[in-house]
């Protein structure tokens, strides 16, 4: 009986592997449990071990071959170095999200957190001292090995030039003699010319000679080693880290957003005092005015937000919600055309023209154009009463800072992720089979329910296969849209780090394009997912 | 119910293409009949049994439920298409549901299922409940549909090869089944099937259709035997016996006759000469024309 309930665990997993469509674990899954152990370490070998051995080999040749590569913005960032930059990008998050959180602390919590923070900060403080002092030391003994190394460098180069400037000396005294000579005719001019040529030849070899030293030379001065950038960049870090914790501190104390509350009381307070015993009607008038003012911004206090700096958490998660947004919009526009289309032979051919001439249109063009139209509604964004609602900070979606520029996006997305889920839904209604409909004949089904109870459950297989291809559509045009409309994502996040050129930018483009491909795997699985949920018959979904 | 075809003619296809089906068909079903059709294959049962249902409007002549015109499908006339026609993405359970639904709208949710439940188990698809048709074999799709039909309490029961892929047993029990309802119901019922002996047992008349293009139905063979009728008894009836043999060599007459208009006209396809072993012409022969007396 055991093995049963071992089986059902089993088949269970692999149902699990086969609907998530990663057929890859099946094979170890199947080895945990022993069967076919032979067979399984087979598969693994071929499926598994072999795929894994390729991309490592990739990433190895990646490794090689992009230090080689100088461009304007450095060397093109090894997998090193962009996974540096994916651990400082997420650690730029979490600073944002200790600055928020020290925002709004208050009472209690916010004194124990000042007392955490200093305590942090003194453990930095020590720590940067350290690190200081190691970096300094071996930049000082890193400029001993260098100059260890110049001085004979330097040595022979000084030498060498004393040298040749005497040879070139003799030479030129041996050329004015010889021209003297060849003047009282008592030498051939070719011989001038061939001694001239002989000086040059030895004069630019010298200097050759020389230049090299030189470079040599310039080559240690210009490539420290490597230890002394790691001790720099370590000890920059803890600064880092050590500015932060001001920053914190900051917004613990005078920043933070109950003191400030608090502080607009008091000033209130005071000036109610103050009201109370003025002795001129134009003092009190002022006074009264001052309450007025400091009640009102106490009262403000509470609507404002902290001022977020845009991570790449932040920038991914919006985008996401765009795009889901976007596509949302297209598909609830393409599923009901698309119905009407395979319903309706008239409709099709009305909607033909339509879709054959706007389908191919680029999405560019769709964004600028729903910049203009859409932009129009929204002459004042930041009194629209929508973003007003949407960016109010009790709304929980204003953690996503909506904005027009957003608007544009979902609408470029929903416009080119139609097109698909257009056609195919339409393909799905009009290629029913003629015997479902036949039943739906014979069982006399109103309109209603023929098309909920045998048109669209039949179609839904191809409408999901439209809707795969939308997302994934939708998903490539948004970064693009993005870039384009600065519109917060991860397109703006590849266009503002492909602007500003700092060191790590190009590490950071390579960053987003990583986190854009896995975004869009994971998306496809899930539509992949929802397919496999809706086909009834068995046919693989790949 | 009764149901009349009135010189109905049907075909397929443009007139450049043309493709006459059936031609000058005429058969009246009474009320509370059983009639056979039989006949060879792609010779138009299943278009004619579409046309009884409703399915296809003829290009000439009426079909005539009761006297009245068919204009269109509806439960009331209950067709078992010959390729099932269930729907897969439903399950045995609810593609008979969805279709008791329909014609039993005033029934509670418990009560339907009670009534879907006992089709399920007249063609002993209780294991298959809640499997989907691609989860079936095709005698238990074939199963499924008929009790979908069987569903619907038609008054006019339409099957299409109802028990075509279905093994000795589980057909004779079938057999049975279809009799009860139909006694019990009284309802008509047209069948097509490609069994002598399923005709024979069944039937109170026996159509046979000529071999297309413009297939016709000549004379029905009356059966004139007593119900019920014993499967086992039966085999000694000579009734039995002589219906049998008459319509087998009909029907291999049909073939012959089919096989020399194929030579005259070159056409591409031949039925292959076959013949029961126990087959023993009787004196008289039977002919095209032959003249079974029409029930009155
Ligand atoms: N919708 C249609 N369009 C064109 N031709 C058709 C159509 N339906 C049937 N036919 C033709 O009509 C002829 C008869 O078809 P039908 O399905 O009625 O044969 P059948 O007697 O039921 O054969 P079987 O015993 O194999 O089921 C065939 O030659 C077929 O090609
Ligand atoms: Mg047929």
């Amino acid at each position: 009986m055991a093995d049963s309930k071992v089986d059902k665990i089993k088949y269970g997993i692999l149902k699990v592997i086969d609907v998530s469509g990663f057929k890859v674990f099946d094979p170890p899954v199947r080895l945990l449990f022993g069967e076919e152990p032979q067979k399984q370490i087979k598969d693994i070998g071929r499926y598994m071990v072999l795929p894994i051995l390729f991309v490592v080999g990739c990433i190895f040749l990646w490794t090689v071959i992009a230090p080689t590569h100088k461009t304007k913005s450095g060397e093109v960032p090894t997998p090193t170095k962009v996974w540096t930059a994916g651990q400082d990008s997420l650690r730029f998050h979490e600073k944002e999200d200790e600055k928020e959180k020290a925002f709004f602390l208050s009472g209690e919590d916010r004194l124990a957190e000042i007392k955490e923070v200093e305590a942090l900060q003194a453990e930095l403080q020590a720590e940067f001292e350290k690190l200081e002092a190691i970096s300094k030391e071996t930049s000082a003994n890193a400029e001993a090995e260098t100059a260890k190394k110049l001085a004979p460098l330097q040595k022979e180069y000084d030498e060498l030039k004393a040298q040749y400037k005497e040879a070139q000396t003799a030479r030129k005294a041996a050329l004015t003699a010889l021209s003297d000579k060849v003047a009282a005719k008592q030498a051939k001019s070719a011989d001038l010319v061939a001694a001239i040529i002989d000086n040059d030849t030895k004069t630019d070899a010298e200097k050759g000679k020389l230049k090299d030293i030189k470079t040599a030379m310039d080559d240690i001065r210009s490539n420290p080693p490597k230890e002394v950038k790691e001790a720099q960049l370590a000890a920059n870090k803890v600064a880092d880290e050590i500015q932060h914790g001001k920053k914190r501190l900051s917004y613990l104390t005078t920043g933070n957003l109950s003191e400030k509350k608090a502080s607009f009381v008091a000033k209130a307070e005071d000036a109610e005092t103050a009201l109370a015993a003025s002795t001129t009607g134009k003092d009190a008038l002022k006074q009264a005015k001052y309450v007025v003012s400091n009640t009102e911004k106490a009262d403000k206090a509470d609507e404002q937000k902290y001022p977020r700096a845009a991570s790449i958490v932040w920038q991914t998660h919006r985008s996401l919600l765009t795009v889901i947004v976007g596509f949302i919009i297209g598909a609830l526009i393409a599923i009901p055309l698309g119905i009407m289309c395979g319903l309706n032979k008239i409709v099709m051919a009305c909607l033909t023209p339509l879709i054959s001439i706007f389908r191919p249109v680029s999405p560019v063009v769709w964004l600028l154009i729903f910049q203009i139209v859409v932009g129009a509604f929204f002459p004042d964004p930041e009194k629209h009463p929508l973003f007003v609602f949407l960016n109010s900070s009790i709304n929980p979606l204003s953690y996503f800072q909506t904005n027009p520029a957003m608007i544009f996006s979902a609408c470029t997305v929903a416009m080119c992720a139609l097109w698909p889920a257009l056609v195919n839904t339409a393909l799905g209604v009009s290629s029913i089979d003629p015997d479902h409909l036949n039943v739906a004949k014979v069982l006399r089904l109103g309109f209603w329910s023929r098309l909920f109870k045998i048109i669209i459950p039949s179609s839904l297989p191809l409408v999901f296969a439209g809707l795969r291809i939308s997302l994934g559509v939708g998903w490539m045009v948004l970064i693009a849209a993005e870039a384009l409309s600065s519109s917060d994502g991860l397109g703006k996040f590849v266009w503002d780090e492909y602007q500003n050129g700092s060191s790590q930018s190009f590490a950071n483009i390579i960053l987003a394009c990583f986190v854009v491909g896995i975004i869009g795997f994971f998306l496809d699985r899930l539509m992949i997912i929802l397919q496999r949920f809706v086909s009834f018959d068995e046919s693989a979904t790949l | 119910m009764s149901i009349e075809l009135d010189n109905v003619s049907i075909g397929f296809g443009p007139p450049s293409d043309r493709y006459e089906v059936l031609k000058d068909i005429n058969l009246s079903v009474k009320k509370n009949e059983f009639v056979s059709i039989i006949g060879f294959s792609g010779s138009g049962k299943s278009t004619l049994m579409n046309l009884f249902a409703g399915l296809h409007t003829p290009d000439k002549g009426t079909v005539k439920l009761n006297g009245e015109v068919i204009t269109e499908p509806g439960p009331h006339l209950g067709m078992m298409f010959q390729n099932y026609s269930l729907l897969p993405w439903l399950t045995t359970f609810e593609n008979i549901a969805l279709a008791a639904a329909q014609v039993f709208p005033n029934y509670s949710k418990k009560e339907l299922a009670d009534h879907v439940e006992h089709y399920i188990e007249m063609v002993k698809l209780t294991p298959a409940r809640d499997r989907k048709p691609h989860e079936l074999s095709g005698g238990m799709r074939q199963r499924a549909s008929l009790a979908r039909t069987l569903s619907l309490k038609p008054e006019v029961l339409i099957l299409d090869e109802p028990l075509s892929a279905l093994d000795a047993l589980t057909r004779g029990s079938l057999q049975e089944d279809i009799l009860n309802i139909w006694e019990a119901e009284k309802c008509t019922v047209v069948m097509v099937t490609n069994d002598v002996d399923e005709a024979v047992l069944m039937s109170d008349r026996i159509a046979p259709l000529t071999m297309g293009p413009e297939a016709t139905l000549t004379e029905p063979f009356k059966v004139d035997m007593e119900r019920p009728r014993d499967r086992h008894a039966l085999n000694d009836h000579p009734e039995y016996q002589r219906l049998k043999t008459e319509i087998t060599a009909y029907l291999m007459r049909l073939n012959k006759e089919a096989k020399e208009l194929a030579a005259a006209s070159g056409s591409q396809y031949t039925m292959p000469s076959v013949m029961p072993k126990n087959f023993t012409p009787i004196s008289g022969r039977p002919s095209l024309n032959n003249k079974v007396s029409q029930p009155s």
